[in-house]
């Protein structure tokens, strides 16, 4: 509440500033994006959403084109977005989709490629490239901007960082974790259950440990499939590399995180963090304002953020992005689109990327996060999400993408919970795997299963 | 009313009594019910927007023998169906023999007894892994009370299951409560003053009037809890999603992963039609069980 | 009828402490911080926040989607049970063909087993089609259809119950047999009638998968405007308890006032 009141306020000084800006001849950012006809955006329900309408209501003002949201539980967003565009025509002008989602949507041929409306529209060349989810090449059937179409713009390119407990951190004389094995270490100094855990991760099965033992697979050079953009799915889950890094998540899944480890979703691991019983947790960057409001947090002021640290010291971390991209329904009207992408266009200026980041939300800009907003106390996340967002690559880019993670995201939690061991959870998730893509036409096989 | 001989309305009154509802609901029902079975048969891809369907019931039969989630799935509905449906009908039964005989504040008994189906589901599941939790939980903290605990309630593939069944018990047993408590206060009262003038004892009066009497209520509440415990899925998904491992995974679950996230839609339609299979087949068991259980 | 004894109270009072327990709870938490709820603090300092946010905040629009669910699951309760009652005294009380009234109620019933999510596709195509979705008619007609099937079987298990004898002298005593069915049987199955009401009301109040998939920000109704405070990043148990607890009030009210309307009708109805 207090946040929003907050936000409002922000948002409202803020206006009467650009509308004093407007007046001067400097305000150079701004863009005419002329008049049309009134929108409606499917959105979901989220921590940045109060940061989206207030650009949104920014937008209104400027131009006095109207806009309309649909404000959508999370659960009910994929549900509405594909009747959305199965239908004879699409409720919606702009469908916000999460990452996952996207490629049964290009390749379905339910969007409209962005220069289709507009062939001279380009993204800013400030815009985060947020893993180029957004853009689709249907030759390759695989998500780059090289021959591919721009078929969206995201809102938000979400990614993982480490919050620590900067008190404690300080405290035990420790700085901010660059590798896993800092993490590790200072787990060991800081850990006490029941009343302090040393590092909290998701181990729930399914998209939470799938998404969030990603940093450790792609930091010790380790993927799904060989090289799926030029069609090659031969399936590498059990490869000594993802032994490796499993067996390294396990350890401080188990090591630092309370006893139900393998339970551990989104939900819990915030609490654990705001309640003060963590000392540092993995959690993307959307999650960031639970733990600096005072009515949600017990540990506000108290928590800083580091970019994901790396899984083999010297080497890159694995940062895997979880971002949402705005898209236009291929059955809407020319005139629709063209309204629709006028919003857009306005979304990606800096003008709009401030007024956005200032009530709440998350910035695709590299401009903003570098502003002068960085300096202070509630953007202090900002520094760590561009370093790790400007590292990170997308990952489960094809079709299979929703069948691959369940299988991977069940063998994983097992091999967690102790049910299986690591390596027979790796080989049994890459027969699966391989099971799926050979199913669905692909070039596949799969590595010599790992001595279990 | 209109102005008609009455004779008519009279005489007609077996056809328009019956066909509003029968009408309303076939119009609604027969596309999708149809719609379902065509696609259990067919595999679907969308191409520029558009649907491709092709009749192909090999290829989605093929997904049974290759599918590993769907029969730790089936088992765990069975035993999930079984163990809460049978709790709840219990307590219910109990529950609402016990209240009819409650001489002041019924109503205010039964209103405080429907109170768990009237929160929206989704907050069920949230308010539920709340109570769940390790380290805060309310359950834990009142075991510390104790010195006992704390339990890994939804962590421990032990308790998984039968933690999510304690929340279907709460969440439901309103529901078999209503019915009976329903049917109890719909009986022909001379029937039991009746036993009891005779100097029947009160447990014989519902051992051998009451349950005799409330049977087909009863049959109609287990049989429709039933049908919904198969369906369970806002709850489990939300305290568990199926995890730790396959402990709580269950065929609704099963059927919206493959449906829903893998937008499968031919297996997805067919796993559909299986979990109508199970419970028309559990129907059927269960039927000829208590039947022969009457005969002995 | 007679006293409890000591057994029977003892199991009532346990019970309903059960029953009642995670409600209040609930309540409880209502009235939290949403740290406090983390914390699972007994003593806390109360506020009325999130009552605020779920009724007053632009982007709840929870009082819109009360207004729509007392719309939605009153009437659909109200078109459920009609149709529903009528359509289950036919099929108990008049020799329909074992194909006719067999085929109605098995139909009932399987159509009852099919999971949600497989339905609510073809219900959106339809509805988009007809010029019904995003409107209460479309979901009120939806709620019909999945209320039916347990209406009819609850009425027609009602109907058993009532002893044949009961008719048979009204229409010797010169009832049509119309009458005899309002004055004679419906009173009688007065319980049974609440009882399916109520339950046709409360699956209608809090049905989420096929209001979602029909309805948009103007029509959503309870349930998708409680679902809003579980996000992918954040679950807002402050509000969604407090949006919980409003929602129980006036579906308490509808309930009871109901119920009221339907003994008052139905019972002065047969003194005449």
């Amino acid at each position: 509440m207090h946040d929003r009141l907050h936000g409002l306020l922000k948002a409202a000084t803020l206006s009467i500033a650009l509308a004093g800006a407007a007046l001067a001849p400097a305000s150079a950012q701004s863009v005419d994006v002329g008049k049309h006809t009134p929108i409606t955006i499917l959105i979901n329900a989220s921590p940045w959403y109060a940061g989206f309408e207030a650009a949104v209501d920014l937008y209104s003002k400027q131009t006095g084109n109207k806009v309309n949201l649909d404000v959508t539980p999370y659960g009910g967003m994929l549900e509405k977005a594909r009747n959305a565009v199965r239908g004879a025509s699409s409720p919606y002008d702009l469908l916000n989709l999460d990452g996952g989602w996207t490629i049964e949507f290009y390749e379905g041929g339910f969007l409209k490629p962005i220069n289709d409306v507009d062939p001279s529209f380009t993204l800013p060349k400030e815009m985060l490239t947020c893993g180029n989810t957004h853009w689709w090449n249907a030759q390759k059937r695989w998500r780059t901007p090289d021959g591919g179409k721009l078929m969206g713009v995201p809102p938000n390119c979400n990614v993982h960082i480490v919050a620590y407990r900067k008190d404690l951190y300080d405290k035990a004389g420790l700085g901010a974790p660059k590798t896993y094995d800092d993490v590790a270490s200072a787990c060991q100094k800081l850990q006490s259950p029941p009343g302090l855990y040393g590092f909290v991760i998701r181990g729930e099965r399914g998209n939470p440990i799938r998404y969030d033992f990603s940093t450790f697979m792609v930091g010790h050079g380790g993927e799904f499939v060989a090289n799926p953009q030029e069609g090659d799915y031969t399936v590498t889950v059990n490869s000594p590399k993802v032994l490796a890094a499993l067996n390294q998540f396990i350890a401080l899944a188990k090591g630092c995180g309370p006893a139900n480890f393998g339970a551990i979703g989104q939900a819990d691991l915030i609490q654990l963090m705001a309640s003060g019983k963590a000392a540092s947790v993995q959690v993307v960057i959307a999650a960031w304002s639970n733990f600096e409001d005072k009515t949600k947090s017990a540990v506000a002021g108290k928590v800083a953020a580091a970019a994901v640290p790396a899984a083999v010291p010297g080497q890159k971390p694995g940062v895997v992005i979880g971002n949402w991209s705005f898209a236009l329904p291929n059955n809407a009207t020319a005139e629709r689109h063209k309204a629709a992408l006028a919003f857009l266009k306005w979304f990606s200026t800096a003008e709009a990327q401030r007024a956005y980041a200032e009530a709440g939300g998350i910035p695709v800009r590299s401009d903003t996060l570098k502003s002068d907003l960085a300096s202070k106390p509630q953007f202090a996340w900002m520094p760590a999400y561009l370093a790790s967002v400007e590292a990170s690559v997308a990952s489960l880019g094809y079709a299979e993408a929703a069948a691959v993670e369940q299988a991977i995201g069940l063998r994983l939690n097992q091999a967690l919970i102790g049910e299986m061991s690591p390596a027979k959870a790796l080989n049994t998730a890459a027969a699966e795997v391989e099971t799926i893509f050979s199913r669905s036409g692909r070039k596949t096989g799969k590595l010599p299963p790992l001595p279990e | 009313m209109r102005h008609q001989p009455a004779g008519l309305i009279d005489r007609t009154f077996p056809y328009w009594s019956l066909l509003p509802a029968v009408v309303v609901f076939i119009v609604l029902s027969l596309y999708p019910l149809l719609n379902l079975l065509m696609m259990s048969v067919s595999t679907y891809r969308f191409e520029g927007g558009v649907e491709h369907t092709t009749f192909d019931p090999m290829a989605n039969l093929r997904y049974f023998g290759e599918d590993p989630g769907l029969r730790p799935a089936i088992v765990n509905t069975l035993i999930f169906v079984f163990v809460a449906v049978s709790l709840e009908l219990a307590i219910g039964l109990a529950l609402a023999i016990t209240v009819s005989r409650v001489s002041r504040y019924k109503g205010l008994i039964r209103t405080l007894i429907i109170l768990p189906i009237l929160v929206p589901p989704v907050a069920i599941g949230s308010m539920w892994r709340l109570m769940y939790n390790y380290d805060f939980g309310v359950f834990n903290q009142f075991l510390s009370v104790f010195g006992l605990g704390p339990v890994n309630w939804l962590g421990d593939g032990r308790f998984a299951l039968a933690s999510v069944i304690m929340v279907d018990v709460w969440h439901w047993v309103p529901f078999i409560f209503l019915i009976l408590f329903a049917a109890v206060e719909g009986l022909p009262s001379d029937v039991v003053e009746a036993a009891r003038i005779d100097g029947a004892r009160q447990a014989q009066v519902t051992r051998y009037i009451v349950l005799p009497l409330l049977r087909p209520a009863i049959a109609v509440a287990f049989t429709f809890r039933a049908i919904l415990a198969f369906k369970t899925f806002d709850e489990v998904f939300l305290l568990t999603s199926g995890g730790p491992g396959t402990a709580t995974e269950l065929i609704s679950l099963h059927l919206y992963k493959v449906f829903f996230a893998q937008n499968n839609l031919g297996y997805g339609a067919m796993l559909s039609v299986t979990v109508i299979l199970m419970v028309v087949s559990f129907l059927l068991v269960s039927r000829r069980a208590t039947q022969g259980g009457k005969e002995a | 009828m007679g006293r409890l004894s000591l057994f029977q109270r003892i199991f009532l009072a346990g019970t309903l402490a059960m029953v009642v327990g995670p409600f209040l709870w609930i309540l409880m938490n209502s009235f939290k911080y949403q740290i406090d709820i983390y914390q699972g603090t007994w003593i806390f300092e109360p506020t009325l926040t999130s009552y605020m946010d779920v009724l007053f905040s632009r982007r709840s629009q929870f009082t819109n989607n009360l207004w729509n669910s007392v719309v939605v699951a009153s009437i659909s309760t109200i078109v459920a049970l009609t149709l529903g009652t009528l359509c289950a005294y036919s099929l108990h009380r008049f020799r329909w063909s074992k194909w006719v009234s067999g085929g109605i109620l098995a139909w009932l019933l399987l159509f009852h087993m099919i999971p949600v999510i497989t339905l609510v596709g073809p219900w959106y195509l339809i509805f988009r089609h007809l010029g019904l979705y995003d409107t209460l008619t479309g979901l009120v007609l939806t709620h019909v259809t999945i209320n039916l099937p347990m209406t009819i079987w609850l009425m027609m298990a009602f109907f058993a119950e009532v002893p044949k004898e009961m008719e048979e002298a009204a229409q010797v005593d010169g009832c049509t047999r119309v009458q005899a069915f309002t004055l004679v049987v419906l009173p009688v199955v007065v319980p049974g009638l609440i009882a399916a009401g109520v339950l046709s009301f409360v699956f209608s109040w809090n049905e989420f998968a096929i209001a979602l998939n029909l309805t948009s920000r103007a029509t959503a109704t309870v349930p998708v405007g409680v679902a809003k405070f579980a996000q992918d990043f954040e679950i807002q148990h402050s509000q969604m308890a407090a949006a919980s607890i409003v929602a129980t009030i006036p579906a308490i009210l509808i309930m009871f006032f109901g119920q009221r309307f339907v003994v008052r009708g139905l019972t002065l109805g047969s003194v005449k």
